[in-house]
């Protein structure tokens, strides 16, 4: 069968875009059911068997429960508070950016100080910086845990901030440093030899020139900070601190199960790394593959 | 050029790297020596008592114990699961996405999308779509008459530990994916069109040309993932680990790090939590090794 050369390209076209469609509902189904339920009525969503794939009657009746009434349907043994949710968004928003700004200022500075300058114990430095990033987080967190008590910092949200700093900052670092690395230094020469001390230098030449690595290490900060799960678990106590994670997880309780509300939950907490990986997303893939990929 | 070194050289290093030696020294180093020491402790919150030195014990008491070996061999078994899935679903996607067709930036965007999401959040839809009364997937496979009565997809403990495999799939294979696209796009058109003229296959074209010059890239994919998965965690407590806080842990689904924060956290059995972290440091450090050893050793080989 002779198809020529435009029925080829079309029957290319065809199969690409039915892998696509494939690979779309792979990709977005789970995402799709989950925003579906949040703004589904009770009764369509517990319709069996259902068929209800476009909701009939959408409501966003789910997002005011669940910021006005909280977890009602929670497990027992806890003090049930209405304003867990808004809570739990302020301490998320506080937290990651946060964490961010402070690590992006930290990186800077330093990455400069690695990709331009030499000084005594540079690449010792430079090595233990990095050598957090293959190390199980759980050997420190053990020990940290009661440093932490310590130091009067569990349930607090400068110990969060503290903690997310530093665990974001041989990424951070590294990648400040290639990117520094990257800009043309004979600007800076030119400046030095004009008498500029490394401060002048670093604010007005180098800053400005190096903003979109700033713009990626405050991104992919924000976005793993506000996606863990793990260190608010141990470390936070009560809604003085607990994020939207911690948050997503209590309103999973065991009794009476409201899937609609909790689906609005899981909405509320995964719609800023969603829209971050919508708009920002060659940002963050630059960083979270650690260069692996320009 | 080479540059002297000024004082306020030095005052600017002093002033940008001291605090993050603090940081790091303070909030990494520090407690990992100090993890170390207590797994050499007999320190149990529960019991009041200061904590003696017990030597290796802990060490001794957990290589002797059948849970231990019970979660590692499940750890292993995620791993092992969910490498191939995970490969197989990023080298197909990669090489689609490496097509030209109009509306691949998007297709690339939207690709990528669950990487970026919250695990908890992940391992919650997951658990809704699975869900036994009420879930999409039993919906749909139903509408569609390929199932006669809705399904209980969480029930078994096999099955617990497949889905999970499958939503750490989810969760994870845009990295592989982004990986093996920049190899594909790395490798010259020409030698494609060589094979061609020279009669090969499509098929022989992917496996003896696409193949081995991606397995660096599978390389880099690999180790990481490995990592990834040998350390699951936030999927399995939203998806089976059953756990509103306080309550114990699914037995079924416990991984070594879920275990780790139920002997320290739960069972408030510090020494011996911290002699499993660093079993676990140990394990990971092999494994590790070992992945970029083969990777590498078949790449010098094949090439």
């Amino acid at each position: 069968m002779n198809l020529g050369a435009r029925g080829q390209e079309r029957l290319r076209l065809a199969v690409i875009y039915a892998c696509c469609a494939i690979v779309l509902i792979w990709a977005l189904a789970p995402i799709y059911w989950v925003l579906v339920s949040s703004v589904s009525t009770r009764q369509e969503l517990y319709a069996r068997p259902y068929k209800i794939w476009f909701p009939q009657n959408p409501t966003l009746e789910s997002y005011r429960t669940i910021f006005t009434q909280g977890a009602k349907f929670r497990d027992g043994g806890f003090s049930p508070t209405a304003d867990l949710m808004s809570s739990g968004l302020r301490n998320s928003v506080i937290i990651s950016v946060a964490s961010a700004g402070i690590v992006t200022l930290m990186a800077t500075g330093a990455g400069y100080a690695f990709a331009r300058m030499n000084f005594a114990g540079k690449n010792i430095i430079f090595l233990l910086i990095m050598l957090m990033l293959p190390l199980p987080i759980w050997v420190s967190l053990i020990a940290l845990f009661f440093l932490m008590s310590q130091f009067k910092l569990i349930d607090t949200l400068l110990g969060l901030i503290l903690i997310f700093v530093t665990l974001l900052l041989p990424l951070s670092v590294w990648m400040m440093t290639t990117f520094v690395r990257d800009i043309p230094s004979e600007i800076q020469d030119a400046a030095r030899v004009d008498g500029a001390d490394r401060w002048r230098l670093v604010f007005s030449i180098v800053l400005p020139l190096a903003r979109p690595g700033m713009v990626a290490v405050f991104l992919v900060g924000m976005l793993t900070t506000w996606n863990n799960f793990l260190i608010p678990l141990i470390f936070s106590r009560t809604d003085d601190s607990q994020p939207l994670t911690i948050v997503l997880t209590l309103f999973i309780g065991q009794y009476e199960v409201a899937w609609e509300d909790m689906s609005a939950a899981a909405v509320v907490t995964m719609l800023p790394p969603f829209l971050m990986a919508l708009f920002f997303q060659r940002y963050l893939v630059r960083g979270l593959t650690m260069g692996a990929v320009k | 050029m080479k540059r002297r070194i000024t004082s306020s050289d030095s005052v600017y290093v002093i002033v940008v790297l001291t605090p993050i030696i603090l940081l790091i020294a303070l909030f990494i180093y520090y407690p990992a020596l100090d993890t170390f020491g207590q797994s050499l402790t007999n320190r149990n919150l529960r019991i009041r008592r200061p904590p003696k030195p017990v030597g290796a014990a802990n060490y001794i008491k957990l290589l002797e114990d059948e849970e231990f070996w019970e979660v590692t061999g499940r750890s292993f078994k995620v791993v092992i699961i969910t490498l191939p899935l995970e490969m197989a679903v990023a080298f197909g996607i990669a090489m689609l996405l490496n097509q030209r067709f109009p509306g691949r930036g998007i297709m690339r965007t939207l690709t990528i999308l669950p990487w970026m999401l919250p695990g908890v959040v992940n391992g919650f839809l997951w658990g809704w779509l699975l869900n036994g009364e009420y879930g999409a997937l039993n919906g749909f496979l139903y509408q569609f008459g390929l199932i006669s009565e809705y399904q209980y997809w969480l029930r078994a403990p096999e099955s617990q530990i497949f889905w999970v495999t499958v939503v750490q799939t989810w969760t994870r294979y845009a990295f592989p994916t982004i990986i093996l696209l920049a190899g594909l796009q790395s490798i010259p058109e020409d030698l494609f069109d060589a094979a061609k003229v020279d009669g090969a296959s499509a098929f022989a074209r992917v496996r003896r040309i696409t193949f081995p010059l991606l397995l660096p890239s599978f390389g880099i994919a690999l180790v990481v993932e490995f990592i990834a998965a040998f350390q699951i965690f936030d999927v399995v407590w939203t998806l089976t680990a059953g756990s509103s806080a306080g309550g114990s842990l699914n037995p079924f689904t416990k991984t070594l790090m879920l275990y780790n924060y139920e002997l320290v956290f739960r069972d408030l059995r510090v020494g011996l939590g911290a002699a499993l972290s660093y079993i676990i440091l140990a394990m990971s450090l092999f494994v590790g090794m070992i992945f970029v050893w083969r990777v590498y050793n078949q790449g010098v080989q094949e090439a």
